[in-house]
């Protein structure tokens, strides 16, 4: 995990406690607390099982929130990315329905994402539009494209292949017993889970290792400056939405995977999750701050949490209440931070 | 005694520069020379329209009108990269830092060193940073903090590096010691006398009358986005050059000072 441990401000860290380790040990310390209450709380909590579960549901707001770090640190924000995911796994299932088989359906589905990113880079590079605007604008169309392509209606029957991304696993053991159901000795770990891994990996690489990555805080810490040093500030960014509309691509692929089936009403609010996860990790929204460890801290968090609530028995209409909270408090530890 | 003979190409030829804003003429038809191993002063009260000049050569800012000639050929300069490409280098009176990235960082931008691999190479960019900040100021620290933690002065002094670190031939310099201590100040007239000796053309702008007459060879001076002079240093005195800058006038009694008969 050596490429995760860096903060905004590369290279060759200190092991002084900068500002933004703080900040990441704190979102660390509250994701410990979590998991402690909730496994007093109830035992099952606290199992491998549950614990692969977590994994599972946290994939896709990881994926997503991968991207958007990557778009906040630019200074800008993506809104788009649940309606992009609900129209990327629409256009692979569409696809595998037209006979196209199920991995390079996928991969025109991720196309889609990475496209529709392109897009709102281009409005807000090119046309100047904000991108709180262009992303909105962004979050109607393909949300309303899916709906239009699919009547609204899911695409269902798409076959047992399109199962395996969200549902499969590596290195699960099963025991045949004989019986029905074979013993489950390991539950493998879900591709979902390693996919997350990968990304998150490449990400951090990308931005601690990579001129790219180092483009991308100098332009979100001062774009002009960036400019007049020579970056190419808007192919930066372009770069950035596109690839975070990949990310909602992959991501929308992986949950339509699970459930076997491409629902065009998927996703709603998603953007809000993955803006969340990353100011939890300590992005900020002024921009040229955030690193993939933290998004992923803030993922989990917010992944525990929702699991936890649901093990609890609170209902789905407390547990908005509880992230809606969260969400407040993030920002404004981000605010207060920034006023220092 | 200019240090360059009139059969000299000159380095860098600024004709007819134009620049608006709207109603404002920030630069009215402004023309300049900078010959090799010159140092050109760049004078005139606040709003004068120095920087945006000196923002059109470096690129940074696109002129209305005008063209601009370097080595004698016409020159294309859209945006900083091209400046960059002819050897231009800009000190800018913002500085132009990303003040979340460290001074290497920040010295580098734009201009990464990389790994065969194709990596960021941190530490050949923090050694390099090192060796040409123990120049400009020998107890400079907090190499690995963010920029927007260190003093105006250490924040100026990372410009510098930034400028003369690559192949530089002509330095734009925009009040480059407004935030440095007597020190700083003395070690970047250095510099300057430095990179004259190299045959680098300096253009460089300031309010200090002392910098001014201890460093360039020639002065120009602007008024209302005009230039309304361009004297060699032994020319004028310092109450030429005010007078220049207050009335835009030279004094009506005016005679070059090398050619002055001493009584
Ligand atoms: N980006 C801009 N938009 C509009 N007006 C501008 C812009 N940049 C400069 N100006 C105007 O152009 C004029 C010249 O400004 P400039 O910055 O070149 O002055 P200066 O001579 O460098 O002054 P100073 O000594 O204060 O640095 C000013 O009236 C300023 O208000
Ligand atoms: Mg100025």
């Amino acid at each position: 995990m050596a490429v995760f441990d860096r903060s905004a401000a590369p290279p060759l860290m200190t092991l002084k406690l900068t500002a933004g380790s703080f900040h990441k040990l704190s979102a660390l310390l509250t994701l410990a607390v979590l998991i402690l209450v909730f496994s007093f709380g109830n035992a099952a909590f606290f199992s491998v099982n549950n614990g692969l579960t977590v994994l599972l549901q946290t994939s896709v707001i990881g994926l997503l929130g991968i991207g958007m770090t990557l778009v906040i640190i630019t200074g800008g924000i993506d809104l788009s990315v649940g309606s992009v995911l609900a129209l990327s796994g629409t256009i692979t299932g569409l696809s595998i329905k037209a006979g196209v088989p199920v991995a390079p359906a996928m991969m025109l589905g991720v196309l889609t994402g990475a496209a529709c990113g392109a897009f709102n880079g281009f409005v807000i590079t090119k046309m100047r539009i904000t991108p709180f605007v262009a992303t909105l604008g962004m979050m109607l169309i393909a949300r309303g494209i899916a709906l239009q392509l699919t009547g609204a209606a899911p695409i269902s029957r798409l076959g047992e292949t399109f199962g395996i991304l969200g549902n499969g696993s590596l290195f699960r053991i099963v025991e045949d017993t004989g019986g029905i159901f074979p013993k489950v000795v390991f539950p493998g770990i879900p591709y979902p889970a390693i996919l997350l891994v990968v990304v998150a990996l490449l990400a951090a690489y990308l931005l601690n290792r990579r001129q790219t990555g180092r483009h991308i805080y100098a332009t979100g810490s001062n774009e002009e400056a960036a400019r007049l040093s020579g970056v190419l500030v808007d192919r930066t960014k372009i770069f950035a939405y596109t690839l975070s509309g990949a990310l909602a691509g992959l991501a929308g692929n992986v949950l339509m995977s699970r459930l076997v089936t491409v629902q065009p009403n998927e996703g709603v609010m998603y953007e809000l999750d993955a803006i969340a996860a990353a100011v939890i990790g300590g992005a900020s929204l002024m921009g040229g701050v955030g690193n993939i460890s933290g998004t992923m801290i803030g993922a989990f968090i917010i992944g525990v949490l929702r699991n936890g609530l649901n093990m609890a028995g609170v209902s789905a209409f407390i547990q908005q209440i509880v992230i809606g909270f969260i969400v407040i408090l993030a920002v404004y530890v981000d605010q207060i931070r920034n006023r220092r | 005694m200019t240090p360059h003979t009139p059969s000299e190409t000159p380095l860098v030829q600024m004709i007819d520069i134009e620049k608006h804003f709207g109603g404002i003429r920030a630069v009215n038809g402004v023309s300049l020379d900078l010959y090799p191993g010159e140092v050109v002063g760049v004078l005139g009260h606040n709003g004068a329209g120095k920087s945006c000049l000196m923002r059109i050569l470096s690129g940074a800012m696109l002129p209305n009108e005008g063209s601009i000639r370097v080595n004698g050929e016409t020159a294309e300069i859209h945006n900083p990269h091209d400046a960059r490409d002819l050897g231009i280098e800009t000190i800018y009176q913002t500085l132009a830092l990303a003040d979340h990235l460290n001074a290497p960082s920040n010295l580098f931008l734009g201009r990464e060193l990389k790994t065969r691999l194709g990596n960021l190479d941190d530490h050949k960019m923090m050694s390099e940073t090192v060796r040409i900040l123990k120049r400009l100021n020998p107890n400079f620290k907090n190499l690995t903090d963010p920029v927007s933690s260190l003093s105006g002065g250490q924040r100026q002094v990372i410009a510098i590096a930034r400028a003369i670190y690559f192949d530089v031939k002509i330095l734009i310099m925009d009040e480059p010691t407004a935030a440095l201590g007597p020190s700083e100040t003395a070690m970047v007239g250095k510099l300057i006398k430095q990179l004259r000796s190299e045959g680098i053309g300096i253009l460089l702008v300031s309010h200090d009358m002392h910098d001014v007459f201890e460093l360039c060879d020639r002065v120009i001076v602007m008024n209302k986005g005009q230039n309304v002079g361009s004297h060699p240093i032994e020319d004028v005195t310092k109450d030429d050059v005010l007078s220049l800058i207050i009335k835009g006038e030279l004094p009506h009694d005016w005679v070059p000072r090398s050619q002055e008969k001493p009584q």
